[in-house]
């Protein structure tokens, strides 16, 4: 028998909410259907090699990352030094920047004329060429904006580790690989499967980058056919279809992941007892972190480099900014608050559940938005608007709100849904001996536990939809501007300098947001306690 | 938590507030690409100046993401389009745009343009006009190539980075380019110039960028970007190459939609558009040539700019037709 304890409300509350996602989703593909009339598709493109190039480039994406995240979390868990806070917020911040300003950013440190290249030129007097494109273009990119995500995610579970499992650990004398297999791959491992099926989809539909660094039509995604059956041929039925054939095959990665059993993790707050690994560790933790700093962290500052010189004060100058600014952050708070809300919702009905089947179907909406091409949900819900009778421009932000909430939700069930299941099947007992009600349960032990990891996940919205192009390109007006659609408008007038300047802006706020909002929820969730 | 919620809705109330005012004064909706309307574009200065003359109107821009968005975005919406105008369409999707039946006639005499070749279009006005041309930078490209021949035969490491057809316009562009001046060995120029295309971007922006970063010796672009870089930046080593085989143009048309309610106001904005008081905002916003003689109203770094002898072209039913064969001939020729 269950030791669960019984939540009917919060199990209908997901399913509830669950089903609403997913009528969403066939409503979009309905209005699309419908636009496009009786028009015949005939897709002009080769629909196996798209999927077959598309997936070995994910697959490859997603097994570095996971790699490259978990070395990193350990060797950022371990290592304390002066910086380290702004180390961490950058390499949070990678998941959120907009893709373009990523690749500018690697370009400019691997690019021809990159930091790299003109350091071998003055050293060595020759130049490593042009390493930056091509499917090793488009990996290192991913891997960048991916694997920092990844170890971010899996630092907050290493240091999440409970005081007194280390205590133990230590007066035993494990080893650096001992405690490894003993304590850190247990906390890490239940997170590995949602957040592998996250980067897979992530590269899969992954659209400016492949284009930009891709370099040429022979590494595409079927995001980029999509695009081109919307756009160059207005073939609406064919890039359903598609669209189709893309949601068939995330879909397959998403029950996947959502069918894994979430490991038991214990929780505590993360008072970090110093843990002295040996020097041989230490030495590889250093190493892990230059390396990953010159590789994560550099990009990152290049941005701001370029970012903060000349174009900066015309920028700050402008009115138009502040108010795209403003927007921006009305629009960041607003999306970030309703995630949070979607995301508790479906975690705390997820978690509330026994059945193996139940738990996989309401993991599955989560990732609506990874699965559903971007144009294609921009698309249908423009059309949705329209056929409710809205002007587009009216419906504009809470149609933006509710796009980029559901971009951010995966990655808030990601961060959320391990502890919240954890909390359950460890504490589960207790609670259910003490007859806590779900509001007691919430607010006494589930929200002072969560503090930081909400923190975290505010975090993640607030800079999704900070960061945000899909969704605002279609939905933008003169009046109705964002910080990246501001940014893309720049450079599409020549003015890189100004482009450079926001999209610096941009990364700071977003490194900001890193930083602060876990660090103030874990204040408000002691203060709860 | 609930604190933060009311400022949320208030947020909200706001924003989506602001478009509902000023509903009084005859109102001209125009949809256009990004950077017609950025705060860099010539969108403000075109609205102040309509509605300085117009006699008591509002304009209001609705930027979509691209040119061609633009035209799909009136396609999906139809009669309930709330656009009048369209600005910012091209000679090279004009016939599409044609054949949706959306456009109504525009009725103004364009008889004293200035363009390469003579306007006869009933439904299009053009605004401004460029070739399409690789730029480089005189400083580290001391010999660029004069035809898409000698670019070919350059070594590999010279690099171009050209825009992906499906997506925009001046991608498109160099697709009907090479056809217009090679006709069945086009495919055999791109795969010729396969080796040195660095990458195929989404946007034109992209491509630029990475020209100007350095990664790329040659982007397409048109032959008046070098006029942005002399005039806004007082930098003189960005220059268009021109090619012996003659370039394509890139003329940019505004049209009235049939479905407006302000046909009479959208066809004074049109003329408005086309005269010298229009078009002398153009060059240095759009940074593109005006389709009238602006004389001493033309900034002089536009005269210097060398300009090809030779303006190749193709019609448009011919590019109705065709285009998309063209494209994937392209296609599987760079792939």
């Amino acid at each position: 028998m269950s030791t669960l304890p019984q939540r009917p409300l919060r199990i209908a509350a997901a399913w509830t909410l669950a089903m609403a996602i997913a009528g969403l989703i066939l409503a979009v593909l309905w209005a699309i259907l419908a636009a496009a009339g009786d028009g015949a598709g005939n897709s002009r493109v080769d629909i196996a090699h798209l999927v077959r190039m598309t997936t070995i480039q994910a697959g490859l994406t997603t097994g570095l990352s996971l790699g490259v995240g978990m070395a990193l979390a350990w060797a950022l868990n371990r290592l304390r030094f002066p910086g380290r806070d702004l180390i961490v917020g950058l390499f949070a911040a990678a998941i959120v920047t907009p893709g373009m300003v990523v690749a500018f950013g690697l370009l400019s440190i691997w690019g021809r004329n990159g930091w790299i290249n003109e350091a071998s030129r003055a050293l060595f007097g020759f130049s490593l060429g042009n390493p930056a494109f091509g499917l090793s273009g488009i990996l290192l990119a991913h891997v960048i904006l991916d694997g920092a995500f990844a170890a971010r995610i899996l630092l907050a579970r290493l240091d999440a580790v409970p005081s007194s499992r280390l205590k133990v650990g230590q007066s035993l004398g494990l080893s650096a690989w001992k405690r490894i297999q003993l304590i850190d791959w247990p906390a890490m491992r239940g997170s590995l499967p949602g957040l592998g099926a996250i980067i897979f989809l992530l590269a899969f539909t992954s659209f400016p980058i492949v284009l930009l660094l891709g370099g040429g039509p022979a590494n595409q995604t079927l995001e980029v056919a999509i695009y081109s059956a919307v756009r160059q041929d207005f073939d609406l039925v064919g890039a359903v279809r598609l669209a189709a054939t893309q949601i068939a095959v995330c879909s397959l990665v998403i029950l996947l992941a959502s069918a894994m059993p979430p490991v038991p993790t214990a929780l505590g707050r993360s008072a970090q007892p110093r843990w002295q690994d040996g020097p041989g560790a230490r030495g590889l933790q250093w190493l892990v972190l230059v390396i990953a700093s010159i590789g994560f962290a550099l990009p990152l500052v290049s941005v701001l480099i370029d970012g903060l010189g000349t174009g900066l004060l015309r920028v700050l100058g402008q009115a138009a900014f502040w108010w795209a600014a403003l927007t921006s952050l009305g629009i960041g708070a607003s999306s970030a608050l309703l995630t949070l809300i979607l995301a508790l919702a479906l975690s705390l009905g997820r978690a509330a559940l026994a059945g193996r089947l139940g738990r996989t179907v309401l993991g599955a909406p989560t990732f609506a938005y990874l699965a559903v091409p971007a144009v294609v949900l921009s698309l249908g819900f423009f059309l949705l608007v329209r056929l409710l009778g809205f002007a587009p421009g009216q419906a504009a932000p809470i149609v933006v709100i509710i796009a980029n909430a559901l971009l951010a939700l995966p990655f808030a069930v990601a961060t959320l849904g391990p502890p919240l299941d954890a909390v359950a099947r460890t504490r589960g007992k207790l609670i259910r001996s003490l007859g806590l009600s779900g509001s007691q349960q919430f607010w006494r032990v589930e929200f002072p536990l969560l503090g930081k990891d909400i923190g975290l996940m505010l975090a993640l919205a607030f800079c999704f939809s900070l960061g945000d192009l899909g969704v605002i390109a279609l939905f933008g007006t003169q009046d109705f501007q964002t910080l990246p659609l501001m940014m893309f408008r720049a450079l599409g007038a020549y003015r890189s300098n100004d482009a450079a300047a926001i999209a610096a802006l941009l990364l700071v706020a977003t490194i900001i947001a890193f930083v602060g909002l876990p660090r103030l929820f874990e204040r408000l969730a002691h203060a709860a306690r | 938590m609930i604190k933060s919620t009311s400022m949320a809705l208030a947020v909200l109330f706001g924003l989506s507030a602001a478009p509902i005012l000023a509903q009084d004064v005859p109102t001209l909706t125009i949809y256009t690409y990004d950077g017609f309307a950025s705060e860099w574009g010539p969108g403000a200065k075109l609205s102040e100046g309509f509605e300085a003359v117009c006699g008591g109107c509002k304009v209001n821009w609705i930027a979509a993401d691209s040119s061609i968005g633009t035209l799909r975005r009136v396609q999906l919406e139809g009669d309930t389009t709330e656009a009048d105008l369209i600005v910012g369409l091209d000679t090279a999707i004009a016939g599409e745009a044609r054949a949706t039946g959306l456009f109504a006639d525009h009725g103004l005499d364009l008889s004293g343009l200035d363009l390469p070749g003579e306007w006869t279009d009933a439904q299009f006005v053009p605004f401004d006009y460029s070739h399409f041309a690789f730029v480089y930078d005189a400083d580290t490209v001391a010999n660029p190539p004069r035809s898409f021949e000698e670019l070919i035969a350059l070594p590999e490491d010279f690099k171009i980075v050209v825009q992906d057809p499906r997506s925009a316009t001046p991608g498109l562009g160099l697709v009907l380019w090479i056809k217009a001046a090679y006709g069945d060995r086009a495919a055999e120029i791109w795969a010729g110039l396969k080796p040195h295309i660095l990458t195929v971007t989404r946007d034109w922006s992209d491509s630029y960028s990475l020209f100007l970063d350095g990664e790329a010796d040659m982007a397409l672009s048109y032959t008046t970007s070098p006029a942005y870089h002399r005039i806004d930046e007082g930098d003189d080593s960005i220059h268009a190459a021109l090619f012996e085989e003659g370039h394509y143009a890139q003329i940019e048309v505004a049209g009235i939609l049939r479905s407006s309610d302000q046909q009479e106001l959208a066809q004074k904005f049109l003329a408005w558009f086309a005269s010298a008081e229009g078009q002398k905002i153009i060059p240095t916003t759009n940074w593109m040539f005006p389709v009238v003689d602006l004389d001493g109203d033309l900034d002089p770094a536009f005269a210097t700019l060398p300009q090809p002898e030779k303006t190749l072209t193709l019609s448009d039913e011919d590019i109705l037709a065709n285009s998309a064969a063209w494209i994937d001939e392209m296609l599987a020729a760079v792939q």
